[in-house]
């Protein structure tokens, strides 16, 4: 079932990059050192780092936590601190959000599927099939504690909406205690830095913008970042379309319906991607109400229409 | 379709999220917090004390000082330990109960031995008053269980003439988000008076004469029936608290209070006239055995933003009522205004209006033979008080606060429908208390 | 439920000249605006405070008994003065001074 996992070094004028795959998403990172060796330290410790959470969060891989947790619903599964501690995010932010972060609503999947290629929902769910589903979504039935959680039957956890932001943090964490040199890590699109570039230059990332295919044309809005991490919640591709009305992809956990007039997405500045991360959730599942929620809290953010 | 619009009406959340995210990221991520602040919340494991040096002094009459140093030490596992002590110290006048008169009153002293005499016009005070007493408190404060939290204490008192010792157990339950706080409390004090000269007898005329006479003590022994008394205090306090938002938490308590025992004042007396005003005698005062007192309390406290100095305003009101009759309104007012970045003024007015006692009356007419409970005390008589002051505390460079407190307390007893003999035309029956308050404090 | 991003692209290279991007909230005064309404609107909606809305709350000043000491002294005083106590806390007795 594992995927090959191989680590690509290439080396620029001045920096160090390495790309691999993880959680479905290309990922990189940027060493800025004219060390080989040390970036290729670097790339050893990021690169597993990323894949250990892969390992151990992903709902895909049988072995994860994650499926433990799944395929024994109904049972107590034993933890270790990392899942407490993750457990315990998720909990703040479904207690932020009341109840619109919900890391149990995964299930909702199973009506809401949306075509991988042409990215449309094919077929447009009834509202009993939403509510039959929505009885196994609801994060405040699932009682958990530094040892063990316990998740109702039927129910299913589903990390990635913390995962890859978390596999950032880690990371930058992790390549903080092997050096001081400038480092970016980026897994597909949600990224962070360990401080600005050498001579206190800030980090050019380029966001594409989520039409761009479509028209056939580039508008690439670029972003200098100097500290902390962005990402990005949404997902231009993905839709569906009812009587004329554009619905995004995101849905609402508490009423197992997608959001509607949510910006197509949101990219956010935090001093953790994770936070970053949450803060573009947070605000997409605010609706038409997303730019002013992240102006009422004083965020730096990105909205696409 | 509606399901899908209510998630879009929602109103946003104007609370810092943001802060919130920073908090659940550290937590997750064994990272300090980068904002400031919000990382002093939790100092354990220290003990902190507070510290307080007070004079209360009445013009002409009495005067205390009071000395607190009280320590709490909060434990790793929330569990606080907090112990007061209290010394002070009592000298001057008091009113003996015995209103003035166009002549001069001899008196005797409460423990029979001498007497003193106050000038016509003049309002008698007892200026034998001096005790020193010494206080304990303790107090255990511990979560039982989640959002439960139980304390218990005591209480130890110590006069000259009093002993007082207390129990106390308190649960508060806390739900909505800790925004909400039930609790309910008992306490139970149990007091012993031992008066120098033993307890007068109700309704006995002082003894006055040559208090040299042979005959004296035995006399004297007449007017009393014992050597001490108790007292028993059970109070039953249930309160809810409830933060409204942000800037403002209220309280809400009903206290339920049943005092047993002896509660005369054993230095006081009544005034017995003639019809025309003239003391003809003075009666040991008598007081029912028991009482019960009941009260209502709110509070409110409010934080003002920037545009009113980020002022914090305590205002409060109790509704105090008892089966003596008495009732009571106590509003009483703060306002904590910060001056500078390290100290701040805090402006306090406190009003008080009581009814009088069913049994209190000023003085007793010579042939209404008194029938049954009397207390010319003017302490359970109508009145109104007011108190005017102000506090100002700086914080020092270690983070320990020195304040100041001055205060004018000014007590106004007032007639309850008494029609006054003519003898005493003239003579100030409700004489006014005035008092000043200062205080020192230092937290450390 | 998160979905595939956009994808980053990051450029490494410090040379090339970048456009510095402004925020796209341009209509920032309204949304402004808006806020201060919603704030307003939503002060009576419900009781109570999220942990994270305690900092104003979590002050000294703040506390229902802000300075425990001044409290027992003046509740001595008033004890002994007036014909009422407690309230606020046990009224008690405690002192032969009533």
């Amino acid at each position: 079932m594992k995927k090959k996992r191989i680590l690509k070094l290439s080396s620029q004028k001045d920096s160090h990059s390495i790309s691999f795959n993880a959680m479905a998403s290309p990922c990189e990172v940027i060493v800025q050192t004219q060390n080989k060796r040390l970036a290729e330290q670097v790339a050893q410790c990021v690169s597993h780092e990323v894949w250990r959470i892969e390992d151990k969060y992903s709902r895909y891989d049988s072995q994860s936590i994650c499926s433990q947790i799944n395929n024994n619903a109904g049972n107590k599964v034993a933890i270790d601190e990392e899942t407490f501690l993750l457990l315990n995010f998720a909990e703040q932010c479904y207690q932020l959000s009341d109840g619109l972060f919900d890391i149990s609503s995964g299930v909702l999947r199973k009506v809401w599927s949306f075509d991988s290629l042409s990215g449309e929902c094919q077929h447009f769910p009834s509202a009993s099939d939403v509510n039959k589903l929505l009885n196994f979504v609801g994060w405040n039935r699932v009682s958990y504690d530094q040892q063990s959680i316990n998740l109702p039957q039927n129910m299913e956890l589903d990390f990635g909406g913390i995962g890859k932001e978390y596999a950032v943090d880690r990371c930058i964490l992790l390549a903080k205690q092997i050096t001081n040199e400038p480092i970016l890590v980026n897994l597909g699109g949600d990224l962070a830095v360990t401080g600005p570039r050498l001579n206190n230059q800030a980090w050019q990332v380029a966001i594409e913008h989520p039409d761009s295919d479509v028209l056939g044309q580039r508008q690439d809005m670029i972003v200098a970042l100097n500290q902390g991490a962005l990402a990005t919640s949404g997902d231009a591709r993905r839709y569906l379309i009812k009587e004329g009305i554009r619905y995004g992809h995101v849905l609402n956990a508490t009423t197992g319906w997608p959001i509607i007039n949510a910006p197509r997405s949101i990219t956010t500045v935090a001093p953790q991607c994770i936070q970053a991360g949450i803060l573009a959730t947070l605000a997409l599942l605010q609706g038409e109400h997303a730019e002013q929620f992240l102006t009422e809290q004083d965020i730096t953010f990105w909205a696409r229409r | 379709m509606n399901k899908l619009n209510k998630t879009s009406k929602k109103t946003n959340k104007k609370s810092n999220i943001k802060a919130a995210l920073s908090l659940a990221t550290s937590a997750l991520l064994g990272t300090g917090v980068l904002s400031a602040g919000v990382a002093q919340a939790t100092e354990a494991d220290e003990w902190q004390f507070d510290s307080a040096f007070l004079i209360y002094s009445e013009v002409d009459r009495v005067s205390a000082t009071e000395a607190i140093i009280a320590g709490t030490k909060t434990f790793a596992n929330d569990e606080i330990l907090s112990l007061k002590l209290t010394i002070d110290a009592l000298t001057g006048a008091s009113a003996n109960g015995a209103v003035a008169q166009p002549n001069a009153q001899t008196f005797t002293r409460p423990s029979g031995n001498g007497q003193y005499v106050t000038p016509a016009g003049e309002t008698p005070l007892d200026d034998t008053f001096h005790d020193t007493r010494v206080q304990l408190n303790a107090q255990w404060t511990q979560p039982l269980a989640d959002n439960i939290t139980g304390s218990v204490g005591g209480h130890f008192s110590k006069e000259y003439d009093y002993l007082s010792l207390g129990v106390n157990g308190n649960l508060a339950y806390d739900f909505n988000k800790k925004n909400t706080t039930v609790s309910m409390g008992l306490s139970y004090f149990q007091d012993t008076f031992t008066p120098e000269g033993g307890i007068p007898k109700p309704h006995s005329s002082m003894l006055v004469g040559d208090s040299s006479s042979p005959e004296w003590d035995a006399e004297f022994a007449k007017t009393r029936i014992g050597d001490s008394d108790d007292k028993s205090t059970a109070d039953i306090l249930v309160g809810i608290t409830q933060v409204i938002n942000r800037r403002m938490i209220t309280a809400f308590n009903y206290s339920y209070s049943m005092v047993d025992g002896y509660l005369t004042d054993p230095f006081k007396v009544v005034s017995v006239l003639n019809n025309e005003g003239l003391a003809q005698d003075y009666i040991y005062e008598s007081r029912p055995d028991s009482r019960v007192k009941q009260s209502t309390f709110m509070q409110a406290k409010y934080n003002f933003d920037d545009s009113l100095l980020n002022t914090v305003a305590d205002v409060s009101y109790r509704y105090m009522w008892d089966d003596w009759g008495i009732n009571s309104h106590t509003i009483d007012t703060r306002f904590t205004i910060p001056v500078g970045a390290t100290s701040y003024i805090e402006p306090h007015i406190r009003f008080y209006q009581q009814s009088e006692a069913d049994f209190y009356q000023p003085y007793i007419i010579d042939d209404q033979a008194p029938i049954g409970f009397v207390s010319a005390d003017y302490r359970i008589g109508e009145m109104t008080a007011i108190t005017i002051g102000a506090k100002y505390g700086v914080v020092l460079n270690g983070g320990n606060e020195l304040s100041f407190r001055l205060e004018y307390y000014r007590q106004t007893p007032t007639n309850a429908g008494f029609t006054d003999p003519n003898a005493l035309n003239g003579q100030d029956i409700y004489p006014v208390v005035e008092a000043i308050i200062a205080q020192v404090s230092y937290s450390f | 439920m998160k979905a595939n991003k956009p994808v980053f692209k990051t450029l490494s290279q410090p040379n090339t000249s970048k456009v510095h991007i402004s925020k796209v909230n341009a209509s920032k005064i309204k949304l402004a605006l808006l806020t201060a309404v919603t704030v307003s609107l939503s002060a009576c909606s419900s009781l109570g405070v999220e942990p994270w809305e305690r900092d104003l709350l979590a002050k000294k000043e703040m506390a229902l008994t802000s300075s425990p000491v001044d409290a027992a002294l003046d509740d001595h005083i008033y004890f002994s003065k007036e014909a009422s106590s407690g309230g606020k806390s046990f009224g008690g007795g405690g002192c032969g001074c009533n």
